[in-house]
């Protein structure tokens, strides 16, 4: 009998041998290589009633990221993004934040929560110490109050009180010019409405003092129906109506209202209409209807902001949101503090954003401002301007102007008593 | 007691009558094994996701256990039972954030609280049966939560409370730390577990099941059924209100969420799942429940097709939850033995 199997080390083993060999010399590198790359943690919302905006802002992320790794990445590290849905519920947002940290090894956060979901994210943030930019949540007090106040968050998000102001001066100059004296209100029945709707009315009669509140109605959030709420504005007769209801809420509103043809008999000023996401759901657009910029392509009216907003419909094949742009904010901020920081670390990062300005297709003069002492964002586009039916819908948005911001802004703080 | 219910009660409560030093102090013995597994876990691991986890089954399982004495052993499904989650978590974190006193006395003061709430909302529905009870309990939940919605200068209104809750040292005690606060979770959940324990297999505790099985049986027997159904209702609201506390330590805050129906529900897929009959059913379905929620959620968006194809699995095909499903296996398993 031949043996073929000759004793000693055989190929196979030799092979195994020397990949074995290969992987202990090579592993240090591959490890770097690894080690270059950084993770970013974005809790958001992709499921329920306002996944369109999670995804939105998952879509405006994306795409920036993708910019950003191709000119290099942060700081020479490419960005891999974890995203996680955090349903919307605040328990389920720390969470899934404090897993993204501590198990799935991010080193900086992009909290695109809402309302009380970043307040939670916010405190992981002051637990954990690690660097986290609050995309979506517009409540003022979120950066206004000093209590809330870490070193290692920031927000890009529009502010409450900044939108009242401008809302309440451009109202005011249109209440004067028409005499519209008697106005009635109509906004969703939780915090943010109530809030928003008291600064819009505050700032609107300190700018037009003879304008007088003759009725207002508090639809709840969701609500199917508003029939109710059209007839009983119908019935007060104002000469003009203000409301903040948003999304699915507003459309379904002026639906509903459309048929009582109420869009005739008043000026209407909803701060919420000029976003995609209703300008285009909406069956008959009524023509004229005042409306606060969210986002839209032909404000500012840059080439630069008709590009972001052709590149982000070219690829996901639908308009960006106004969470949208908020979140492309937070990564161009990033991407921009790294590199004057010349580091991703979560401490460098939010030592060189404090205060910083960059270029910025959102900007009202084509830049946009992370403001030092409040970590919030200033100097984006914002501003008023009237529907029309088809594209592009708001054909002329009249800016705010932000030395008037400031200045009301700082009261506003001051009545608060945050300063 | 139906044939089947009393088989079981033989199965949980082994030869009683003949009570040896062991089964007397077994609960103890055990209780005091899980923890000093669980307070040794973070020698053996440094992942933080772990003890984050415990920490959050500790919330949710005193939760759902304190549902399982109404729903399991005294037979009144609550719908509502979320309302005392939410308002341990509210008190708790208000009295810390405005009055700032040592945790302990916010502790009491909160089950203080829970108890006097759930004293008068339980003197209105526990008079009700079956369905009647289920929603107005649902009721009540609704009210304390619309409260919490429309009372924004005191409980800040839908952004929950804000500013996180101060934990101040107490006795050496930093909950602050995320040991500490693990470890102080755990001897909550423990301790919690070992007290409905011992309400459970209480006379107190067959009287509820007595009643569960037969009310008119236990009234004419002398007992004041609606005092004995308020008393469980009212205990049972502490323990909830025990997880709320623990559930606001972890958040650092309390928000609307924590008092709307769909904790409520999340308690009553839990005893879906780890099965009523069994004094440890809701923990395994906690368990459950939190593994699958956060595996599935890393994976996609799309989890309430998995957990909903989940539920109609435990439905249709087990037909009873988790614990329950062993439990009577080995109680099969043993008859086959003995050849019966």
């Amino acid at each position: 009998m031949t043996r073929t199997r000759r004793p000693g080390i055989s190929r196979r083993s030799t092979l195994a041998l020397m990949g074995a060999g290969a992987m202990t010399v090579a592993a240090p590198w591959v490890a770097r290589a690894q080690a270059k790359t950084i993770k970013i943690g974005m809790p958001t919302i992709l499921s329920g009633r306002v996944a369109q905006l999670g995804t939105s802002s998952r879509n405006a992320v994306m795409l920036e990221v993708e910019k950003v790794n191709a000119a290099g990445g942060l700081a020479g590290r490419q960005i891999e993004m974890v995203i996680r849905d955090s349903k919307g519920q605040p328990q389920e947002a720390a969470r899934v934040a404090r897993e993204l940290v501590n198990t799935d090894g991010c080193e900086l956060l992009i909290d695109a929560e809402a309302s009380s979901g970043a307040f939670a994210v916010h405190e992981v943030a002051r637990d954990l110490g690690v660097f986290c930019i609050h995309t979506n949540s517009e409540t003022s007090a979120l950066t206004a109050d000093p209590k809330q106040h870490i070193p290692n968050a920031f927000r890009t998000a529009r502010q409450g009180v900044h939108d009242s102001i401008v809302g309440g001066s451009y109202a005011a100059a249109i209440a004067k010019a028409k005499g519209l004296k008697k106005w009635a209100t109509c906004s969703p029945d939780y915090a943010y409405g109530r809030d928003t709707t008291a600064e819009f009315t505050l700032y609107l009669k300190r700018f037009a003092p003879d304008v007088e509140i003759i009725s207002e109605s508090w639809p709840k959030l969701f609500q199917p129906d508003y029939t109710e709420v059209v007839t009983k504005i119908l019935q007060a007769k104002p000469q003009a109506l203000y409301s903040c209801l948003w999304g699915g809420d507003l459309t379904s509103y002026i639906d509903q209202a459309n048929i009582y043809a109420m869009f005739g008999q008043m000026e209407v000023f909803a701060v919420n209409m000029a976003d995609y996401t209703a300008l285009t759901v909406v069956k008959n657009l009524p023509k004229g209807i005042h409306s606060g910029n969210r986002y839209i392509k032909t404000f500012p009216g840059t080439p630069e902001n008709a590009a972001w907003g052709d590149a982000y419909k070219a690829k996901y094949n639908e308009y960006p949101t106004n969470w949208s742009w908020e979140n492309a904010t937070a990564v161009m901020l990033m991407a921009e503090a790294a590199k004057k920081a010349n580091s991703a670390d979560g401490k460098k990062l939010a030592e060189a954003l404090a205060g910083l300005t960059i270029k910025c297709p959102f900007g009202a003069d084509g830049t946009v401002t992370m403001r030092a002492e409040d970590h919030t964002l200033v100097g984006y586009a914002i501003g008023w301007g009237t529907t029309i039916p088809q594209e592009p819908y708001v054909p002329e948005v009249k800016a705010g102007d932000w030395k008037t911001i400031f200045e009301l802004e700082a009261e506003w703080k001051k009545s608060k008593g945050y300063t | 007691m139906t044939e089947l219910e009393a088989g079981r009660a033989e199965t949980l409560v082994p030869g009683r009558g003949v009570t040896t030093v062991w089964e007397r102090y077994r609960d103890i013995l055990i209780a005091l094994i899980a923890f000093a597994v669980l307070a040794s876990l973070p020698l053996f691991t440094g992942s933080k996701a772990l003890l984050d986890f415990v920490i959050r089954c500790s919330a949710y399982g005193l939760f759902a256990t304190s549902l399982n004495l109404l729903v399991g052993y005294t037979g009144l499904t609550s719908f509502g039972h979320g309302m005392f989650f939410g308002l341990g978590a509210y008190s708790f974190g208000l009295i810390m954030q405005r009055l700032g006193v040592p945790i302990p006395i916010a502790f009491v003061a909160t089950l203080a609280i829970t108890a006097v709430v759930a004293a008068v909302i339980g003197a209105i529905c526990v008079r009700l049966k079956e369905i009647y009870f289920a929603f107005v309990t649902l009721a009540f939940q609704m009210l304390i939560h619309s409260t919490i919605l429309s009372w924004a200068s005191f409980t800040g209104g839908d952004q929950g409370l804000r500013g996180g809750i101060p934990r101040p040292v107490f006795l050496g005690v930093d909950l602050s730390n995320h040991i500490h606060l693990y470890v102080a979770s755990c001897a909550l959940l423990i301790l919690g577990l070992l007290a409905m324990r011992q309400i459970a297999q209480s006379p107190f505790g067959y009287t509820l099941r007595m009643i569960r099985d037969n009310a008119a049986r236990a009234s004419f027997l002398g007992i004041d059924v609606w005092r004995a159904k308020l008393t469980i209702f009212v205990l049972a609201a502490l323990f909830a209100s025990m997880g709320g506390m623990v559930m606001a330590l972890f958040v650092s805050g309390a928000y609307p969420e924590f008092a709307y129906w769909t904790i409520s529900g999340e308690g009553i897929f839990i005893n879906m799942l780890g099965g009523v009959s069994t004094f440890l059913g809701p923990m395994v379905g906690t368990v459950l429940l939190l593994l699958l929620n956060d595996t599935v959620t890393r994976f996609t968006e799309y989890h309430g097709i998995v957990l909903g194809i989940v539920i109609l699995f435990f439905a249709l095909g087990l037909r009873k939850g988790l614990l329950d499903f062993v439990a009577e296996w080995f109680a099969h398993r043993r008859e086959a033995g003995e050849g019966r």
